[in-house]
């Protein structure tokens, strides 16, 4: 089993692949959805491997007052046009095969966790109040992906790329179990206990001692 | 099971106070004073397309709840008809303040100008914790209600302010709904690890029953 990480940045890509203002409203897969640093193909699971996302985040937002003018930054967050919104306005969605893991509360699938919930990066100024637990499975054979979503045009970027926080970027932290991890992995599942690495050790050390309290087998 | 937040602003379109879900550029909406705003929908900001509310096979654990810490904002929780908050003489109050629950985390009870924004360093960390959890059983309704005591007015009358509203909740579904339910009879805190546990119990059970039978067959299954 192996912690990992990806993080996309909206402008990592070639430009030709940047993000642009003509994605605001639209839910972008941060791993081939075309814009920043993609992957080769889409995210999934194998036969052999079991992933558990344990945290998903983006870049924050932050509201002040209409009015101010465009280009305007607070906090290392830019406004991008005159609504008093700075900041990207994004959000983060889970998706495995095809079911959003973030719903509201009719039932009809949202745009996922805020970033002002869970900011990327985090900062003293913007702190997480969302932590996602439980954790998503993405079970042996599963495609899974993280779309993300803005509504704020030409806040993305600026003139002063140096703040971190003006930069439209989604992180996701996530365990890798593979080969007979991901077995075990399935048997915690089907015995309805959590699946953490604790969890998976603790299931082997079972099996050994059963295996060295067995009797030895006859000649 | 599945972790769920619902997060609310007074953003809509030039034309409109409300809108479903989200829109692009969505600009700030005033909200009268001393009166409380379902965020669902309460026909402010985004909105949802009817009442929060659970199935007979759904149970909601409300975690937390949070909003803007500026304008005397505060967030209430509503089941049924039935506020959660109420001050010690039993009579309404408006809720969680955010200066005690903040949304963003981090961010500043100072709202208006950027002028005073830039030069602001407050960093608001929450006071409040959402402990025990407010559960809401199937087929009940849930509100989550915002209210200011300051008009959201800045420097002129166009410079209205940006409040927003968050909510964070489980949502257990189908079997995981019954084993709350079963929890709540026991007395037993439902969150993840207790369903889980209960889930365990009654693997446990069905085995050790499975091999009482075994034996009682003398050996064969």
């Amino acid at each position: 089993m192996r912690s990992q990480i990806y993080a996309w940045n909206s402008q990592s890509g070639v430009a030709a692949t940047s993000w642009s203002d003509a994605q605001t409203g639209t839910a972008t897969s941060i791993f081939i959805g075309g814009f920043g640093n993609n992957i080769t193909k889409p995210a999934e699971t194998t036969a052999t491997q079991f992933v558990v996302i344990e945290d998903v985040a983006v870049s924050p937002t932050l509201g002040l007052q209409a009015g101010e003018a465009a280009g305007s930054i607070v906090r290392g967050l830019e406004s991008g046009t005159t609504n008093g919104v700075f900041g990207n306005r994004a959000y983060i969605q889970v998706r495995i095969n095809t079911t959003d893991y973030f719903l509201d509360p009719d039932n009809v699938g949202n745009d996922g966790i805020p970033g002002a919930a869970s900011p990327y990066p985090r900062s003293t100024n913007f702190q997480p109040c969302f932590n996602l637990y439980p954790d998503v499975y993405v079970l042996p054979g599963q495609v899974f992906d993280a779309l993300v979503t803005t509504y704020q045009t030409g806040a993305f970027a600026s003139a002063t790329p140096a703040l971190e926080g003006n930069q439209l970027a989604a992180f996701m932290k996530y365990t890798l179990y593979d080969g007979p991890d991901a077995l075990i992995a399935n048997k915690l599942l089907e015995m309805g206990i959590s699946i953490n690495p604790g969890n998976v050790d603790w299931y082997k050390r079972t099996l050994i001692q059963s295996q060295s309290a067995a009797p030895a087998p006859t000649a | 099971m599945r972790s769920q937040v619902y997060e609310w602003s007074n953003l809509a379109t030039t034309n409109q106070a409300s809108t479903l879900r989200r829109t692009v550029d969505a600009v700030p909406q005033l909200v009268p004073i001393n009166r409380e705003y379902d965020i669902f929908i309460g026909g402010i900001g985004n909105n949802i397309t009817k009442p929060a509310e659970t199935t007979a096979t759904q149970f909601i654990v409300i975690e937390d709840i949070a909003c803007s810490a500026y304008m005397g904002g505060a967030v209430q929780v509503r089941i049924n008809t039935t506020d959660y908050f109420q001050n010690p003489d039993v009579t309404d109050q408006a809720g969680v303040p955010g200066l005690a629950s903040p949304y963003p985390r981090g961010s500043s009870n100072v709202a208006g100008a950027l002028v005073d924004a830039a030069t602001d360093s407050t960093q608001l960390l929450k006071s409040f914790d959402l402990y025990p959890d407010v559960y809401v059983l199937p087929g009940q309704v849930f509100q989550i209600l915002y209210s200011c005591q300051t008009p959201l007015v800045g420097a002129t009358a166009t410079n209205t302010i940006v409040v927003s509203a968050f909510v964070k909740y489980t949502l257990y579904d189908g079997p995981d709904a019954l084993i709350a339910n079963k929890l709540l009879e026991l007395g037993v805190t439902i969150n993840p690890n207790n369903v889980d546990w209960y889930k365990r119990t009654l693997i446990e059970q069905q085995q050790r029953s499975r091999v009482a039978a075994v034996a009682s067959n003398g050996g064969s299954a």
